[in-house]
């Protein structure tokens, strides 16, 4: 409950809340939980589910009071990491897992195509891409590009087997933070350590 | 279409305000305290949030006086109690929320509900 306190107080702060202001508020607070407490209840008795959020708590109560320093952002408005300031690296790491998500797919899908001949779909596509020398894209006749490339021997298998694992890593580190930026778990306690 | 639990809670933050002003009207008393007369009245307010935003605004619109005062052998509390303001603020909301209930009761009782096993 201490650290529930705390919290409110860094967010008082951060909102320029005078010192008396906040060390009333502190106060009222502190005693109304103690009182629950010893009444067998608990500090969720007092403050509802404002108990999980205490930064949009402290925020709320302060700009209801109309306390805060007038150039602080909207006091009441969101607080979930997603709406709300966010850590310089935010953007930059969730750009990075949305792209390792992107090259997570790109690895299955050139898995499917080059690395097996199993599949019913990977196959004829496998015997196209791997066949001997090289391959014509696009059919005869036509007025287009005529992209080719070797798809088979040592001269391929090498870049793509350190494409593949450039891939695979890019892609476990970005699978790890979407896991990390987008659970519930992170954007709570994303709200106690902001500011 | 809203969860039972859901348009409760609706409901009682459309009127937590005048809840407070009402269990005010019973005298002075600080924030724990009003939780406590209103579970007594069967309003719990766990899941609506807490009150003490709420009393902030009602303070600043000066619908409710505040005073340092010692509890029962506890620290000084805040008590609040009903302005002159307020008290017409909770006059006005009772008239208002009749007026609502009625109509609302109206637009209920005419409803028909036959639900298939």
């Amino acid at each position: 409950m201490i650290e529930f306190i705390e919290e409110c107080r860094r967010e008082w702060k951060r909102l320029g809340v005078p010192d008396p202001i906040a060390n009333e508020m502190a106060a009222d607070l502190t005693a109304d939980i103690e009182e629950a407490q010893a009444e067998g209840g608990s500090a969720e008795d007092v403050l509802g589910d404002s108990l999980f959020d205490p930064r949009r708590f402290a925020a709320a109560w302060a700009g209801a009071r109309g306390v805060t320093a007038p150039s602080t952002p909207d006091p009441v408005g969101p607080s979930s990491p997603t709406e709300r300031e966010r850590p310089r690296w935010y953007r930059p790491a969730a750009a990075l897992a949305l792209a390792a998500t992107v090259c997570f797919v790109a690895l299955a899908a050139a898995a499917l195509v080059v690395g097996r001949h199993g599949s019913a779909v990977a196959a004829p596509v496998s015997r196209v891409l791997q066949g001997p020398g090289s391959t014509r894209l696009f059919g005869p006749g036509r007025a287009s590009l005529p992209l080719r490339f070797s798809m088979s021997g040592p001269s391929f298998a090498a870049p793509v087997a350190i494409l593949m694992v450039g891939l695979l890593a890019v892609a476990i580190i970005g699978l790890c933070l979407a896991v990390l930026f987008w659970s519930p778990w992170f954007r709570r306690d994303s709200n106690r350590r902001l500011g | 279409m809203a969860t039972v639990d859901g348009r409760r809670s609706q409901l009682l933050r459309g009127v937590l305000d005048l809840c407070l002003l009402a269990v005010m009207g019973e005298g002075a008393a600080y924030g724990y305290e009003m939780t406590k007369r209103l579970r007594a009245r069967g309003l719990s307010i766990v899941g609506e949030g807490s009150i003490y935003p709420l009393l902030g605004r009602l303070e600043r619109d000066g619908l409710v006086e505040t005073r340092r005062q010692a509890s029962n052998g506890g620290p000084p509390r805040k008590y609040y109690s009903l302005s002159l303001e307020g008290k017409r603020a909770l006059e006005t909301g009772i008239d208002e929320w009749k007026a609502a209930r009625d109509a609302i009761d109206g637009a209920l009782d005419l409803a028909t509900v036959e639900v298939m096993p």
